[in-house]
């Protein structure tokens, strides 16, 4: 009889054992330090975004820094991050949100909701900022100090191809330029003082990076679409304009991205903090000075080889430092492996972030 | 009626002696009532299959076949919600491998490679077999997990029948089905109609979000998860049936089966999704039609069939925001099918031949409005197999397979089997087989725009298992069947559709994975006292696949791993008590841990806890000289449990459904 009722009592905690959840405490940090933000994407479609933080003077990271200080996930697909006065403004694509938090606490402080497809943010003020969408001709405008979509910009767009699509941003005097990358090839100028497209051009397929340096020259990076695209396939380029008249000045090419080599694609212009060196990813990661007469040779970081070649996604520059941090995404189902470079390009430290390291962000 | 029933039950399930399997050569599908003789038939040597139970296939209108599996066998099915995409992989590999086949023709989408299970309502299917590992090279290629096989039957019911099942549940929910069947002589008709929909906006508590409670200067004063519904989940099913049978003097048999499909989804919104859904449209549409004649002429000892088929399949996908598109995907699948098959039995040597010959002709069309594919491909399959009975107790098997998919060509395809009774006493049977298997790359996989890689190479795979069974029992007293079978297979080039630098997914051969494992199962039947009877079906299976090879670059963890979103450890009950007319059945599965990362890293955000599924049903026959009703009332997550399958995807609490059924007697009072 007792036999009969433990199996019972055993068979009754098998049916009912519930699965067991972690809901999570909200952890607390007290982050004073000067250090840099890493966004990581996560699969699509998952909501498996997450948000690392590294402190280079003590070579530590901490991983999943929104879900410990928050108890509730970042989203699904966390694009891109700004710091503006103590804030993060972490842009989540596939969430339609933005979510601002504190640099030091990690403690949301805000949100932007209802977005379309958000990409990046890019300041005007303290209470005016714009954001891109990537399946949108619309600009969103928000005031970051009550969270609210105040208004927008109707973008004209390259091709009819989709919806049309507003990329990464960069902010000169009164002028916001804007690269349009998917299925487009538009540069736009809108004065930020009326909020209307001024000018535009086509300057190359598909222009998805832009940064300006340190002559007031705007700099961009086109992937030139893949094979069989619909608005074409051209070598990828990396293009200076003026930003004036938005001509083109100066032409570097990059090379075909294969769609049959997925290690190899033009991406993640960036500059360095004095707007001298540009830096990119295309296969490997490539350094340049503004005043170059032809592109380096040689990359600057290689690829790491294993069976096959790493898959850089990710690329920062340190501010003072101008240390380089590159990710590699390895199958993008697993932590990427943040490398971190001198700016003689010896290696500093390598450390594990989160799945698809997207975008990296100095807290100063 | 009740013995009678139960041995045809039994039958269906395991045996037919060799007599019994000349017999049903000459007869056609008539089954032989003699009491049942634990031999398999010829043809099964060396197979290790699981066939489902109709009862089982016959809970409730409301199951899809992806229910029927997950509850009735150890293979994973991974689904995102409540009539949302559901996939089945078994042995520890992916849903791509699955190859499943509705009256031998096959319909894995040619273009995604796999099968949609919720699509399938259990009432529309009379027999499910699951094929096992290298058992499928016999049926199928492609099958490297394994294979499915789903038919419909004749009826053996005389005039007219009709029966009508009225469901309603939780969530809006509404189920019909209908079925209207005429049998005279040598003519059989049987008319299928299902309907399906439901708001599904279940409430469930989101803790992958908190709300805010702000003061007056937009600062955060309070948090909590908010209670949800899930948003844009509403679906509409559709499906028609239509069979005809006839059968000739002689005893052959001509067939006709069509089933059309028309289904309105609504996906989901993820339990992350900050969107407002009234701006939103996600959804998608199907319209399919499968449609299969066949011909079937049997002799004593010998027997050939034809078939021939068409399907045709159109699937919509739209997403906009505030009414501007951005994604209206269409596809259009065309298939043409033919086949012939036939065997022949020598029955002094105890020899059975077997071959089949099978061509698929693909056209597939695909575009989201700014891109897409045209491409056709032949699939060209031919099999000969040899089955050989030396003795009584042994049986020895080899098939060889030839596959040409386009213009390339698969290494010939073996597959070798033997199993033998080592003990008349329980019927102990031992059983081994091995075999090579390939699946060629989908058409998506090769041509989609963007992203697809016309230079993949096709996954290539190696199985071995072996298994034991047993089945002692008294006639109408009891029955039971225990089995257990190890595998391990070894697969090279799996395909996986990554992301790239570029903005979309792209597929590559990246992965060498080693899957092996333990899958036992285990059947009684018992009559517990005069009206009580005890149906008890257990599975189990314990499948680590893991990922070997070379690392893709210094950092790669993944080698050495558990495969993310395949669960180690997986399990099911199903026991049915009834008593006269009444009916209680008890279904309960689990799942272990999945990790969402190829590292198997367990982190906050990313991980799938195990859980215990439980779900109970009550059934009621009441019998009037003019009809026969059914009452039934199911409760589905007995204990309300928060669980989910797929991340960021909310799954349904303690749900109910009620089910009203009729069966006119007419003619028959």
């Amino acid at each position: 009889m007792r036999c009969l009722h433990q199996i019972i009592v055993a068979v009754a905690l098998l049916l009912t054992s519930c699965m067991r959840w972690e809901y999570g405490l909200m952890e607390q940090f007290n982050a004073t330090a000067d250090g840099v933000f890493i966004t990581n994407e996560g699969n699509f479609n998952y909501g498996g975004a997450t948000l690392s933080y590294y402190d280079p003077t003590i070579k530590s990271v901490e991983n999943e820094l929104f879900y410990r200080a928050n108890a509730m996930k970042l989203g699904d697909v966390a694009q891109s991050m700004v710091v503006r006065n103590g804030v993060g403004w972490v842009v989540v694509n596939n969430s339609h949100v933005v979510f601002a938090i504190d640099t030091e606490t990690f403690r949301e402080v805000g949100r932007i909701t209802n977005l379309p497809s958000p990409r990046y943010i890019c300041f005007v003020s303290d209470e005016k900022a714009y954001i891109s969408q990537i399946d949108s001709d619309r600009i969103i405008i928000v005031n970051p100090k009550t969270f609210t979509v105040t208004g927008e910009i109707v973008c004209p767009m390259t091709t009819e191809y989709r919806t049309g699509s507003t990329e990464q941003m960069v902010l000169l005097g009164e002028y916001l330029y804007v690269a349009c990358w998917s299925y487009q090839k538009r540069i736009l100028k809108i004065d930020t003082r009326t909020d209307e497209v001024v000018d535009y051009a086509d300057i190359a397929l598909q222009p998805k990076s832009i940064v300006a340096d340190k002559n007031g020259k705007l700099w961009v990076v086109s992937d030139g679409g893949y094979e069989d695209n619909v608005i074409g396939y051209e070598s990828a380029k990396l293009c200076r304009l003026n930003p004036d008249n938005l001509e083109v000045e100066r032409v570097f090419e990059l090379g075909l991205n294969s769609a049959g080599d997925a290690t190899r694609s033009a991406s993640r212009l960036k500059i360095d903090d004095s707007g001298e060196t540009l830096y990119w990813i295309n296969g490997g990661v490539w350094r340049m000075e503004i005043d170059a007469e032809e592109l380096p040779t040689e990359p600057f970081v290689a690829p790491i080889v294993g069976s096959q070649r790493s898959l850089f996604y990710a690329l920062g520059i340190a501010p003072a430092t101008e240390e380089v941090y590159v990710a590699d995404a390895l199958d993008y189902q697993q932590r990427s492996i943040v490398y971190r470079y001198s700016s003689s390009g010896e290696l500093l430290d390598r450390f594990t972030t989160g799945v698809i390291t997207g975008d990296f962000c100095w807290k100063r | 009626m009740m013995r009678k029933g139960i041995i045809i039950v039994l039958m269906l399930v395991s045996t037919l002696s060799v007599r019994a399997e000349r017999d049903w050569l000459r007869d056609g599908l008539e089954i032989p009532d003699v009491e049942v003789v634990a031999q398999r038939p010829m043809r099964d040597i060396g197979v290790e299959q699981t066939k489902i139970d109709s009862a089982m296939l016959r809970q409730n209108i409301s199951l899809s076949m992806a229910d029927i599996l997950s509850f009735n066998s150890s293979i994973f099915v991974k689904n995102s919600g409540r009539a949302t995409l559901s996939t089945v992989s078994f042995r520890g590999t992916s849903s791509s491998h699955t190859q499943v086949l509705w009256n031998g023709l096959r319909i894995n989408s040619p273009m995604l490679g796999m099968t949609d299970f919720s699509m399938i309502p259990s009432f529309l299917v009379d027999k499910a077999t699951i094929v096992h590992g290298s058992s499928s090279v016999a049926e199928t290629g492609g099958g490297l997990g394994g294979a499915i096989k789903l038919a419909t039957a004749p009826i053996m019911q005389e005039g007219f029948g009709l029966h009508f099942v009225q469901g309603i549940g939780s969530f809006s929910t509404f189920d019909d089905f209908l079925r209207l069947t005429y049998a005279k002589g040598r003519w059989q008709s049987s008319t299928r109609l299902v309907f399906s929909t439901s708001k599904n906006d279940y409430r469930y508590c989101n803790y992958d979000k908190k709300e805010n409670i702000y003061d007056s200067e937009n600062n955060i004063i309070g948090q909590y998860h908010p209670v949800e519904r899930n948003r844009n989940g509403a679906f509409c099913d559709a499906h028609i049936l239509q069979e005809l049978y006839y059968k000739t003097k002689q005893g052959d048999r001509l067939s006709l089966n069509a089933w059309y499909t028309d289904s309105y989804r609504e996906l989901p919104l993820l339990t992350t999704d900050y969107g407002s859904t009234p701006d939103y449209e996600n959804y998608q549409r199907e319209h399919s039609f499968r449609g299969v004649v066949g011909y079937d002429h049997i002799r004593r000892n010998w027997r050939v069939g034809a078939r021939a088929g068409y399907v045709y399949t159109w699937l919509g996908y739209d997403y906009s925001y505030n009414k501007v598109v951005a994604t209206r995907s269409r596809s259009t699948i065309n298939t043409i099918y033919g086949s012939v098959a036939g065997n022949y039995s020598f029955e002094e040597a105890k020899v059975l031949l077997s071959g089949n010959i099978s061509l698929h002709e693909n056209f597939v069309c695909s575009s989201d409005g700014t891109e897409g594919y045209v491409a056709d491909r032949a699939e060209f399959s031919a099999v000969v197999s040899a089955r050989w009975q030396p003795m009584e107790r042994l049986g020895v098997a080899a098939t060889l397979r030839e596959e040409v998919y386009g213009t390339r060509w698969s290494l010939p395809i073996p597959m070798v089997a033997i199993e033998g009774v080592v003990s008349q006493k329980g019927n102990v049977m031992l059983r081994a087989s091995a075999s090579r298997n390939y699946r060629a790359p989908s058409l998506n996989d090769l041509y989609f725009r963007p992203g697809g890689n016309p230079n993949l190479r096709n996954e290539m795979g190696w199985s071995y298992d072996a298994g034991i069974s047993s089945e002692v029992g008294r006639s109408d007293i009891y029955k039971l069947k225990v089995s257990a079978s190890w595998f391990e297979s070894w697969i090279d080039d799996w395909i996986m559709w990554l992301p790239t630098n570029k903005g979309f997914f792209s597929p590559r051969n990246v992965k060498k994975v080693h899957s092996c494992g333990v899958e036992a199962k285990a059947s009684l039947a018992v009559r517990l006292a005069k009206d009580w009877r005890l149906e008890l079906n257990g599975s189990a299976a314990w499948t680590p696949s893991i990922s070997v090879g070379e690392a893709i670059s210094a950092g790669d963890n993944s080698i050495g791993k558990q495969l993310p979103y395949t669960p180690r450890f997986s399990a099911s009950v199903t026991g049915r008590l009834t008593y006269r007319s009444w009916s209680l059945l008890y279904k309960w599965n689990h799942y272990s841990e999945r990790y969402t990362m190829s590292s198997n890293d367990v982190s906050l955000t990313g991980k799938l806890p195990p859980y215990f599924m439980n779900n109970i049903e009550l059934e009621k026959q009441f019998s009037f000289r003019w009809a026969e009703l059914s009452l039934k009332g199911t409760i589905n997550n007995l204990f309300n449990e928060e669980y989910i399958s797929v991340l960021s995807h909310p799954m349904p609490g303690i749900n109910f459904e009620l089910f009203v059924g009729i069966r006119p007697k007419w003619g028959k009072m």
